[in-house]
């Protein structure tokens, strides 16, 4: 299995590498850092923790990018040129060229979440200057947790978009319903706590209970994987529930691997 | 042989599906039901608020951060009425996004309960207080407004022990729990007052920021003049004066102070000086407040 899946994971990373993926990563990651440096001035009393939070949403928004943009490119794309027919010479499964290609694929989230990464801390470093907030942020491990729920995140996003990408024939169909995809599931939380709440009495809103609810069973709630409390405001998330947001996340991953080698293996190219 | 094959192939992807199904379903049956840390019970919001968050790509808590800054941009001195209405709108929205944003409750505290917004200060400080139970500060703010603003010096002194309780022990702690117990016996306490207001100013950071809330010290040292001056009139005359020029008239102050935001100052119906919330000749409402 892993014989007829590492080529595909081979060619995905020289292929996310030669498209200068990684300079993309770093002229973005400069660029959002820029940004959450200055939101961070704004700030009168928690600017470091203010550059975190714009940060790790700069995070979410640049790994989600990355993600439905590799899609697009190595496997979108591909079926578009019809190059996927090299691929598919080789005396493997399909289902082998969507895993690899996927694996391909989180290997590249990896390198952007870490670098990315990285880049954030130096700006919660370096902001403020002299001035000490009164509650510190929490570097290490929280940190890190967050950035892999972020990275987990866009993943479950990817994933979702390589089924699109397996049954369409509309070039940007992955991209943009990738996109609304991952708009959906991330507002997925505040919306369900909003109605949890009783809408603020509105009872035209409250019919719309019932839809949400059963949304929820084909929608994802990605905003179970930020876990950003916890180096922000020291708040550590409940373990089972971040345990439970990983598990529904992964699992979700292999339902959508599992559309898309169905759908990718009846596929007809002509 | 290869038809036999592909549909081994298949029978294994749908078992793979089935169990991802079923832990997937697992999951979410058990998140559905599992708390959420922001939820608190007097979460009231406007369903614009879901405008904020799509446009940050689902993300509350820059959905939070943008509104913040929109409320941190403003010159706040040179604010009419109708636009404090839009701040207090949005801090409260931003509360409801991310209750423990530090920036939120603290504008909130130095601005919002000064400027006739007291109710929404509550909830933005209340809910800062559950989502920050390491810090006293939203809690004593609370206690602050309760008794300046609201006159309930025993809701005060009880929200002050709440702060009390986010306290490490020690000195601090016990402090607060003394002054918890000194609020019962206090009610429109200038000083105290002015005290807050210059302790959150000297923790400013912005010096624009600190240079306004200066200001509002300058005006409450200035009040208190004022109300000493009147309660000394009180006691010659046996009566409430009738306009503030009678305290001039009296020689008690040597003119009429200037107030630094220009709204002045003002008698109530029973001859206290209060603190004008308005400019004297109203102004005309330019921008819809949301409801």
């Amino acid at each position: 299995m892993l014989k007829s899946i590492s080529p595909f994971v081979l060619s995905t990373w020289r292929a996310g590498l030669r498209s200068r993926s990684i300079q993309a990563i770093l002229v973005l990651g400069v660029l959002l850092m820029g940004v959450a440096f200055l939101s961070a001035s704004f700030s009168p009393r928690q600017p470091k923790t203010v550059a975190l939070d714009v940060g790790l949403s700069g995070i979410r928004i640049s790994l989600v990018l990355f993600s439905l943009f590799w899609v697009q490119e190595l496997i979108g794309q591909e079926i578009q040129r019809r190059t996927v027919l090299f691929s598919l010479t080789y005396p493997v499964n399909r289902g082998s060229y969507i895993v690899g290609r996927y694996l391909g694929i989180l290997g590249l989230l990896t390198i952007a979440a870490l670098l990315l990464g990285m880049l954030l801390w130096v700006v919660v470093l370096t902001t403020g200057g002299a001035y000490e907030q009164g509650f510190a942020v929490a570097p290490g491990l929280p940190y890190w947790l967050t950035v892999f729920g972020l990275w987990l995140d866009a993943a479950v996003v990817a994933a979702f978009a390589m089924w699109i990408a397996s049954l369409s024939t509309v070039n940007i169909l992955p991209l943009a319903l990738g996109l609304a995809f991952a708009v959906g599931g991330k507002s997925l939380g505040a919306v369900l706590e909003y109605m949890m709440q009783g809408a603020d009495g509105d009872t035209k809103i409250m019919q719309l209970s019932p839809v949400l609810n059963t949304i929820q069973w084909v929608l994802p709630d990605l905003s179970r994987l930020d876990w950003r409390i916890w180096p922000m405001y020291g708040k550590v998330p409940d373990t089972q529930v971040m345990l439970g947001g990983g598990i529904m996340g992964a699992s979700y991953v292999v339902v959508m691997l599992a559309l898309a080698i169905y759908a990718f293996s009846r596929r007809e190219f002509q | 042989m290869r038809i036999m094959q592909l549909q081994r192939g298949n029978f294994r992807l749908g078992l793979v599906a089935l169990g991802a199904v079923a832990i997937f379903a697992a999951t979410t049956s058990y998140l559905k039901k599992a708390p959420r840390y922001e939820i608190r019970a007097e979460l009231r919001v406007a369903l614009p608020l879901f405008v904020q968050v799509a446009m940050t790509m689902g993300d509350r808590y820059l959905a939070a951060d943008v509104a913040t800054i929109q409320t941190l941009v403003v010159d706040t001195s040179k604010m009419r009425p109708d636009e404090f209405a839009i701040q207090a709108q949005l801090q409260k929205d931003v509360s409801w996004l991310n209750p423990g944003h530090e920036d939120n409750y603290y504008v909130a505290a130095a601005i919002l309960s000064w400027v006739g917004e007291v109710d929404t200060a509550q909830t933005v400080l209340a809910r800062a207080t559950h989502a920050r139970p390491y810090d006293y500060q939203p809690a004593f703010y609370y206690g602050f407004n309760q008794l300046h603003f609201r006159h309930d010096p025993a809701g005060a002194s009880a929200w002050l022990r709440q702060a009390a309780t986010n306290l490490p022990d020690g000195q601090d702690k016990l402090q607060m729990q003394n002054l918890a117990a000194i609020w019962l016996d206090r009610t429109d306490d200038l000083a105290t007052a002015i005290l807050v207001v210059e302790d959150m100013a000297k923790q400013a950071k912005r010096p624009d920021f600190k240079k306004y809330l200066e200001m509002r010290v300058q005006r409450l040292q200035t009040l208190k003049v004022l109300r000493d001056a009147a309660t000394t009139y009180r006691q010659r005359h046996d009566k409430a004066p009738t306009q503030l020029a009678d305290l001039v008239t009296d020689k008690l102050i040597p003119a009429i102070p200037t107030d630094p935001f220009g709204f002045g100052y003002d008698l109530d119906t029973q001859g206290n000086v209060v603190l004008r919330t308005r400019p004297p000749v109203p102004t005309q409402t330019q921008i819809p407040v949301r409801k």
